[in-house]
């Protein structure tokens, strides 16, 4: 796979929320208000493809049969840098975050890709499918994110879209409408490749 | 009488999956059999109770060396220690639950349900000895630590069992190709937290 | 095979010693902002006038005998202070507390203000976990000014307050750290 390829790749054919259907955790949580959305999805690009490098240049060195504890300590070890970062630089978002921000290191994307590319790939490839996964994920989250506070508080990125006399579909923020809005997304993605395929 | 709200309030009340969002993974991985449900919740139940206790003491010892950035990296490691020991005695204990949970087990180091228990635990509201080092110094202690991370487990699995069950039906159903699959679990899954919603004026 | 198990573990320490390096250096670098963020978040120009209206500043309650009574006794107070104007006059005593009940996502932390007369002069949320667009509505003034002007000499019924739609945990965390702020208010501040 030529390198534009492995980036397309974590967008669209395997994207990681819609086609792989991983990671959901925080998706369902944080999508509550897009700029969110969008703070969570850049915090695991940057744990994603950080840890992504940092295992593709170890990977001579760290033998088969302790990968996985391995893998989990570099993993931990971005998200509280990460952590560390945003609690210091973006506090606001950091306090929006929350708890979902320690949590980034069990986000199954992320030992995924470990195991599946990093350790098996060289570290430019495993750069870029590190950002193609995570933009991938991001995207995810800016369409799952920007429905639910459209319909659930009539706004976008905190400014008024809909009208004040639009009555917010409360639901949409609320976790029912999280399990409902992604399972309806995931479906439509489902019919839009299927036809493709057809 | 408050580790009684406390466990109803954790186990359904405030649900960790249908309230919280924690542990969907492999809620949508695992749940599509009763009896591999029912398998992996008494797995979760066992290695969160654990892990609560250990990570619990654990966060003593961290505050106290004054090192609470390592929390994240210990915690997880507490984690799959205690997820490898489980594989060890399920293989010996019972081969043929083994072979059914297959993958699963490793995955429930990565379950956010675990690790998300440990640190609401840590943070939150549950101090351990005194107020010295953590910026809520609230004084609940290990018992109701341990309540709430059983209660919390309980939730779970209860989750768990509800939904496989639902699935199994819906494996026989007529579904619209493009939904087959997760994108109806999940929509399910928002019906019944919608019913689990209704717990909210309970405690 | 032993000798095998001492590389494996000696591996695994290294990368954890590494990793745990990395994030000491972070960790202290980052220490003083995070310290500064953590601190500003509490004394916002903007809470300071909706719990108290005037004050430019609160100052720590001198008794501090008094005030590590109460913590002593109610392990959910951060700490009592007393509110300033401009001009140095004390305008009125505030609480700084937790949540009681734990919100949708935990605790939330609160600002409650007092005038002299015992009534309450306004409240604010200094931090909270709440849901953004749901629990987090409990931060806006169409809460948090129906507060204002109550007594404080007394705990406040869920029947006596608006909740905000859909966010029924969040409003009764708020509701029990303003009822635990007039709590210790009545015991030891009167």
């Amino acid at each position: 796979m030529n390198k534009l390829q492995i980036f397309k790749n974590g967008v669209t054919t395997e994207n990681p929320i819609l086609v792989q259907q991983v990671g959901m955790c925080a998706t369902l949580a944080i999508t509550t208000s897009l700029i969110n959305g969008i703070g969570m999805g850049v915090a695991v690009i940057a744990v994603l493809t950080g840890s992504n490098i940092v295992i593709s240049a170890l990977r001579k060195y760290i033998p088969d049969e302790v990968r996985i504890p391995a893998f989990v300590i570099i993993i931990a070890a971005f998200t509280t840098i990460i952590d560390l970062l945003m609690h210091a630089y973006t506090f606001a978002l950091y306090q929006a975050l929350g708890v979902f921000i320690p949590l980034i290191v069990v986000n199954c994307i992320i030992l995924a890709r470990a195991e599946a590319f990093a350790f098996k790939n060289g570290i430019l490839d495993s750069t870029i499918d590190g950002l193609g996964m995570g933009v991938g994920y991001l995207v995810a989250m800016i369409l799952l994110s920007s429905i639910r506070e459209i319909l659930g508080n009539g706004t976008i990125l905190g400014l008024r879209i809909l009208p004040e006399a639009y009555e917010p579909m409360m639901m949409a923020i609320q976790p029912p409408g999280a399990f409902i809005i992604l399972g309806l997304l995931i479906g439509f993605v489902n019919y839009l490749s299927r036809r493709k395929n057809a | 009488m408050e580790l009684v709200s406390l466990f109803i309030t954790s186990f359904i009340v405030n649900n960790i999956i249908f309230m919280q969002f924690l542990g969907t993974c492999p809620f949508l991985g695992v749940s599509k059999k009763v009896n591999t449900a029912v398998g992996m919740s008494a797995a979760v139940t066992f290695v969160m109770a654990l892990a609560t206790l250990v990570t619990y003491l654990l966060q003593g010892l961290l505050v106290r060396w004054h090192i609470e950035f390592m929390q994240t990296v210990c915690f997880i490691l507490v984690i799959a220690g205690l997820v490898q020991m489980v594989e060890i005695i399920l293989k010996k204990i019972s081969p043929s639950l083994y072979q059914a949970l297959g993958i699963f087990l490793p995955l429930i180091t990565t379950n956010c349900v675990v690790l998300g228990v440990a640190i609401q635990v840590v943070t939150n509201e549950y101090d351990f000895i005194n107020n010295v080092g953590t910026a809520n110094p609230s004084m609940m202690n290990l018992p109701q630590a341990v309540v709430f991370a059983v209660a919390t487990a309980l939730g779970y699995s209860l989750a768990m069992i509800l939904f496989s069950g639902i699935r199994e039906q819906l494996e026989l159903s007529k579904i619209p190709k493009a939904f087959k699959g997760v994108p109806i679990a999940l929509i399910t899954a928002g019906i019944l937290a919608m019913a689990f919603m209704g717990f909210s004026g309970l405690v | 095979m032993k000798n095998n198990f001492v590389k494996l573990a000696g591996i695994l320490f290294l990368i954890g010693a590494i990793s745990a390096g990395v994030l000491a250096w972070l960790n202290d670098s980052t220490k003083d902002l995070i310290a500064q963020n953590d601190a500003m978040a509490s004394m916002d120009p903007a809470i300071l006038e909706a719990v108290m209206q005037g004050s430019v500043m609160f100052n720590d309650y001198e008794d501090t005998a008094l005030v590590e009574t109460a913590k002593g006794e109610n392990n959910k107070i951060i700490n009592i202070m007393t509110a300033v104007d401009a001009s140095g006059n004390e305008l009125g005593k505030v609480v700084r507390t937790w949540s009681t009940v734990k919100g949708f996502n935990g605790d939330m932390e609160l600002y409650v203000g007092f005038t002299p007369e015992g009534k309450i002069s306004g409240v604010s949320v200094i931090s909270h976990q709440e849901t953004e667009g749901l629990g987090s509505k409990t931060t806006l003034p169409a809460f948090t000014d129906q507060f204002k002007g109550k007594d404080g000499s007394s705990e406040i019924g869920e029947n006596d307050i608006d909740a905000v739609t859909g966010a029924t945990y969040s409003s009764k965390s708020f509701l029990s750290a303003v009822n635990n702020a007039i709590e210790v208010y009545t015991k030891y501040l009167k």
